[in-house]
C-alpha cells in the first residue's frame, strides 16, 4: 500500500446566511447590475421596463461594474443593500 | 445568468457557501442577440425571478 | 509540525495514477505520488513547514499553505530545489492586482506565464536558450506545471467548471520562462527593473495569451525590428483585444545584438513601443468588426500601454534566429502582472 497526501482543497466554505426575501416589491427600490458588455444596456433596458410594468416597483436602479471579471466594487455592494432585489448576472 | 455559464455559476455558489442557489437562465449568447431576441430574454428573466421569489412576494395582477 | 492534509492508502502506484485521474486531480499526464516523506522533502527545499501560509486567493477566499502547495509539487515532479520558486509563484497568484480568479476563469483563456530571474536559475540549471518559451529544461517545466496543479487542485481551475477557456492555449499545461541575464548585458533583467535588489531571485507572474511570434532578421536598425514587433502588437489590438494593459516581448540572442549595437536599453524599447502601438475604433471596421464602430466613436485612439513601464521586456532564446516573440495580455488593464521575491521581503 503506497499513503499519499490529498492535493485538492480540503475545506468547505461557511454557509452564506441570506438576507430575508422582500414580501412585496410594490413600492420598492429594485437594481440591475450589469457587466458592461455588448448588449447588455439594451437587455437591461427591456428588463426595466417589464420591472415598472408588472411589478410596480418605485424605482429602477441601474449600475455597471467597474470590472466585469472580478467582484463588485465594495462601493457598489453598500449602495446594494438599500435595494430590495437585485438583478446582476454573467453571460456574453 | 446565460446558458453557458451555468455550471461555473453553480460551482462559484457552492465556493462561497450558497450550494443550490437559485437564479435565471436564459439562451447564450447575449452579445449578438438582435433586440427582439433580447427582449424575449429579458421576459423570460422577469418570469424565472417571480418564481425565484415566490412564495415570499405576490405581484399585483 | 505534523502534516495535515487527509491521507489515502492505494494499493500500487497504478492504483494511484488511476485514482488521482478519476478525482480530477491530475492534468491527464502521469504524476509522482505524493507520499508524505515526498511532501516533506519538498517543504525542506524551501524550509517551510506545512502549515506557513503562502497567501490568500481573495475572490474564493481560499487559504493556501505550504503544505497543499508542496503536495502540488510532488506530484508535477519537483525536486525540493524547485520548491522555493513554486512558493513564490503561489503568493504571486494571490496578489489581489493579478486578478487569478478572473483570469483563470474567463473565456479569454489565458495561461499565468512566470518568468524566473536571479541566481537560482543557474541553481536549477535552468535553460534560457532553445525553445526558451516551451519547455527548454527540467526545472521550468515542472515549476510551470506545479503552478498549473495547484491551480487546477486548490482553485478548481478545471476546464468546463470554474475554468470556462473557450480555446485556452498549450501555455496552460507548464509555462515558466529564465530570463537569460548573462547574455542580455548591459539590459537590466526584468526583475530589477521591477524593484528587485540584485542577487536577489524572483518571479513575475502574468496573465498571458499565447505568443505571437514574428521575424525580421533582415536588418540592424532597431526602428525596423520594433516596427515589426507594434505591427504584431495592433494587429493583436484589432483582431483580440483592444484594450490597453502589460504586454511581454521576448528577444533573443539575435535581436538582442541589434539593440547593444545601436546603444538601445529596454527603456528605448519600451518608449518606442508606447509611443507607436496605437489604434483607432475605425481600424475595427478593416477586420470585421464593424458592428460596434459608430460615428461617435471611430476616432477613438487606443493604446496597447498604459505607460512605458508595462512593457515587459525579457531576454530569452536561442542563439540563432531573428525571431521575437509578442505575448499580450490576458485582457487589457483587468489583471497587472506581479513580481515577488524568493525568500527574502523587499519592501518590509
Amino acid at each position: 500500500m503506497i499513503t499519499v497526501l490529498r492535493p485538492d482543497y480540503e475545506q468547505t466554505a461557511a454557509p452564506l446566511s441570506l438576507t430575508r426575501r422582500p414580501l412585496t416589491l410594490a413600492g420598492a427600490t429594485i437594481g440591475i447590475v450589469s457587466n458592461g458588455k455588448a448588449n447588455s444596456r439594451p437587455f437591461f433596458d427591456h428588463l426595466e421596463e417589464l420591472l415598472r410594468r408588472h411589478w410596480h416597483v418605485a424605482d429602477v436602479v441601474r449600475r455597471t461594474k467597474a470590472n466585469y471579471s472580478a467582484p463588485a466594487e465594495r462601493e457598489l455592494i453598500d449602495e446594494a443593500v438599500r435595494w430590495a432585489v437585485m438583478f446582476a448576472g454573467v453571460g456574453d | 445568468m446565460t446558458t453557458a455559464f451555468v455550471d461555473g455559476a453553480q460551482l462559484m455558489a457552492t465556493a462561497l457557501g450558497a450550494p443550490g442557489y437559485g437564479f435565471a437562465v436564459i439562451d447564450h449568447p447575449i452579445a449578438s442577440a438582435t433586440d427582439s431576441e433580447l427582449a424575449r430574454k429579458a421576459e423570460l428573466t422577469v418570469t424565472q425571478a417571480h418564481q425565484l421569489l415566490q412564495p415570499a412576494v405576490r405581484r399585483r395582477p | 509540525m505534523p502534516l495535515t492534509a487527509e491521507t489515502l492508502a492505494i494499493g500500487d502506484d497504478d492504483h494511484v495514477q488511476r485514482v488521482f485521474l478519476e478525482r480530477g486531480w491530475t492534468d491527464g499526464l502521469p504524476i509522482v505520488a505524493p507520499t508524505p516523506e515526498r511532501v516533506e522533502a519538498m517543504l525542506a527545499g524551501a524550509w517551510f513547514g506545512p502549515d506557513d501560509l503562502l497567501g490568500v486567493e481573495p475572490v474564493k477566499a481560499r487559504v493556501l499553505t505550504a503544505e497543499k502547495a508542496a503536495i502540488n509539487a510532488v506530484m508535477a515532479g519537483c525536486l525540493p530545489a524547485d520548491f522555493p520558486v513554486v512558493a513564490t509563484a503561489v503568493t504571486a497568484l494571490c496578489r489581489p492586482e493579478l486578478l487569478v480568479h478572473g483570469a483563470t476563469a474567463s473565456t479569454g483563456g489565458c495561461a499565468i506565464l512566470l518568468v524566473v530571474n536571479g541566481p537560482i536559475r543557474q541553481e536549477l540549471a535552468m535553460s534560457s536558450a532553445h525553445s526558451a518559451l516551451a519547455g527548454a529544461d527540467r526545472a521550468s517545466v515542472c515549476i510551470g506545471r506545479a503552478v498549473r496543479l495547484v491551480l487546477r487542485n486548490l482553485l478548481d481551475v478545471r476546464p468546463g467548471e470554474l475554468d470556462r477557456s473557450t480555446l485556452g492555449h498549450p501555455g496552460k499545461l507548464s509555462w515558466c520562462v529564465a530570463e537569460d541575464e548573462e547574455g542580455a548585458h548591459p539590459w537590466q533583467p526584468l526583475a530589477a527593473e521591477r524593484g528587485v535588489p540584485d542577487g536577489v531571485s524572483a518571479v513575475t507572474a502574468f496573465a498571458a495569451s499565447g505568443p505571437r511570434q514574428i521575424m525580421n532578421e533582415w536588418t540592424t536598425d532597431p526602428v525596423d525590428v520594433l516596427t515589426t514587433v507594434v505591427a504584431e502588437i495592433k494587429s493583436t489590438m484589432l483582431h483580440y483585444s483592444i484594450w490597453a494593459g502589460n504586454y511581454a516581448v521576448v528577444f533573443p540572442p539575435q535581436l538582442r545584438a541589434v539593440f547593444h549595437g545601436a546603444g538601445w536599453s529596454k527603456a528605448d524599447i519600451r518608449q518606442f513601443v508606447y509611443d507607436h502601438a496605437v489604434v483607432h475604433r475605425s481600424d475595427w471596421e478593416a477586420v470585421g468588426k464593424a458592428a460596434v464602430v459608430s460615428d461617435t466613436n471611430r476616432d477613438r485612439k487606443y493604446r496597447a500601454l498604459p505607460s512605458p513601464d508595462d512593457l515587459l521586456v525579457v531576454a530569452a532564446g536561442g542563439e540563432a534566429g531573428g525571431f521575437a516573440a509578442v505575448i499580450p495580455p490576458w485582457l487589457g488593464p483587468k489583471s497587472a502582472a506581479v513580481t515577488e521575491p524568493i525568500g527574502v521581503c523587499v519592501d518590509c
